[in-house]
């Protein structure tokens, strides 16, 4: 079963993040990362740039139209995404609850319902 | 096996577990032999295409894998010892081939082999995977394509499994009763496992991976040629054939799928049917019935109904009262549940669902929430149901499923307008 692991965040919350502290939690992360890809849980780990990147597609009168960010009304966006595949629910929340940062802020946790495979 | 046509497939993957077994019995170092087969087979498959399979195509494989785990292990550095002590134990007739008459099949190495590979110390998703590979002999992309994950991931899987076999020193021979029979258990569970993948896929899209399920029933098949006493082994191969035999009635055109009260009974494989009674009616008298045997029957009591009011109820009733007793699980008190609702009326099966729900996982449950929302249709409070099918399709972690069960309560929701 795939699950999706979501963390949210925003530039605030991270530029509070001493310098000190950051570099052993980056090594942390990664130490997770290596941990679960090594057990072939870990499909992909993907961190996402920041929200003023961010562009919003439309399409009107069969046109695409783009615009920029931001245009979210939450405090915290996306900031990465987890892509696991494990053996049930149990291990999927107990990978989430061995994430790093789960103690400052929370994990969320989709199964995913649909693949739309490539053709091989 | 990439480039093999099919019957140099059959052979190479019938010749796999074989060939892999003898080749750890010899020399131990189940992770360096796994290797050498799998080139062994891969070169098998290229050259046999072009010039066709040798007259004894086992003692080929065997000789190449010899050659290609020797190099291997010359590659280990530090590890001359071992080498000295492969080259010492390995006959010179060894590398130049086996000859024609050797015993074809040595059930002991393959059995040993699935053993290991099902290996309880392992996870069970890496037993799944080291199973289809070492065993199944389908290559690590074959493997991965059928799970729906990056190769690069199943990979890691497969390695790592072979890692902790080697770390954990695993004693690749196949032990004495009673653990015997303990560990042919595990073996059974991952090749249900295999097969359910198959059938039902857990997530995804496509409802029937056909694949998967046609291998566990080869490997189930094999393993029942290798201990054909095992009357769960056989309830297991009966129980997948007479599942697999309502696959074409089970999946419309556009991948929905047909829950067993609507399908097309006219489309179920009978020969697959009359298979699949026939090894059941054989193992059943013979001691207590495991889980194996009672879902198989109670498959072949659902298999010989020519039409869902047919069904002989009571006999499936009686069946799911033995399994319940001897194998209790949730799962089966909710099919119990049903099968006391077509006994008895659906009040009496919902009475059963209400105790079932006080255990709260369970009654988040999608199987239970669908039954029970079938139940009460046919106790006639359409609402209600509605909103079972409703909640039930929210629930699920399979498309087709959640398609259905809306479908349900959309039809249920016309019904009343």
């Amino acid at each position: 079963m795939k699950y999706l692991m979501l963390i949210y965040g925003n530039q605030e919350k991270w530029a509070s993040i001493p310098a000190e502290e950051l570099s052993d939690g980056i090594a942390k992360q990664d130490a997770f990362n290596h941990k679960y890809r090594d057990t072939g849980e870990l499909l992909g780990a993907y961190g996402l740039a920041d929200e003023v990147q961010a562009k919003l597609v439309r399409r009107e009168g069969g046109q695409p139209a783009v615009t920029d960010g931001p245009y979210l009304e939450t405090k915290e966006y996306i900031a990465s995404f987890y892509l696991l595949d494990c053996e049930n629910e149990e291990r999927a929340l107990q990978i989430a609850a061995d994430m790093p940062w789960a103690d400052q802020a929370p994990v969320e946790l989709w199964p995913i319902l649909h693949e739309a495979k490539p053709e091989l | 096996m990439t480039g093999a046509d099919g019957h140099t497939e059959d052979l190479l993957r019938e010749l796999a577990p074989q060939v892999l077994g003898a080749l750890v019995r010899k020399h131990g170092q189940f992770h360096l032999c796994e290797d050498a087969t799998q080139e062994a087979l891969l070169a098998a498959a290229t050259q046999w295409q072009a010039s066709g399979p040798p007259d004894n195509p086992r003692a080929w494989l065997s000789t190449v894998a010899t050659r290609r785990l020797l190099d291997l292990m010359r590659s280990e550095v530090s590890r001359r010892d071992r080498e000295d002590r492969v080259a010492a134990a390995t006959p010179q007739s060894e590398l130049l081939g086996a000859p024609a008459d050797e015993p074809a099949l040595d059930s002991d190495d393959s059995l040993a082999l699935l053993f290991g590979c099902c290996h309880p110390l392992l996870p069970v998703p890496s037993q799944v995977a080291l199973t289809l590979r070492a065993v199944g002999g389908l290559t690590t992309a074959q493997i991965a394509a059928a799970f729906g994950v990056p190769e690069a991931t199943m990979a890691q899987r497969i390695s790592r499994a072979k890692q902790d076999i080697k770390a954990s020193g695993l004693d690749l021979t196949v032990p004495e009763d009673p653990e015997r029979t303990q560990r042919l258990r595990s073996v059974l569970h991952v090749l249900y496992l295999i097969f359910n993948e198959g059938y039902a896929t857990t997530s995804g899209d496509q409802l029937v991976v056909p694949e998967l399920s046609r291998e566990a029933i080869r490997l189930t098949r094999w393993l029942h040629q290798l201990v054909p006493s095992d009357s769960e082994v056989t309830g297991l191969l009966a129980l997948m054939l007479l599942t697999d035999a309502r696959r074409p009635a089970r999946t419309l055109p556009d991948g929905s799928m047909v829950p067993l009260a609507e399908q097309d009974r006219g489309k179920w494989d009978r020969q697959l049917i009359a298979e699949g009674t026939a090894l059941i009616t054989a193992a059943l008298p013979v001691g207590q019935p495991g889980p194996y045997q009672l879902q198989a029957a109670i498959a072949a009591v659902h298999d010989e109904a020519a039409t869902m009011d047919d069904t002989d109820w009571q006999q499936v009733l009686s069946l799911y009262d033995l399994l319940v007793a001897i194998a209790p699980n949730p799962f089966t008190s909710l099919n119990r549940a049903v099968a006391v609702a077509m006994v008895r009326g659906p009040a009496a099966g919902l009475d059963i669902i209400a105790g079932l729900e006080t255990d709260k996982r369970m009654a988040r449950q999608h199987r239970l929430i669908a039954a029970k929302a079938h139940l009460l249709e046919l106790a006639g409070d359409t609402a209600a149901a509605a909103a079972n099918y409703r909640e039930a399709a929210r629930r699920t972690t399979s498309l087709p499923e959640r398609r259905y069960l809306s479908g349900q309560a959309q039809r249920l929701g016309a019904d009343r307008g």
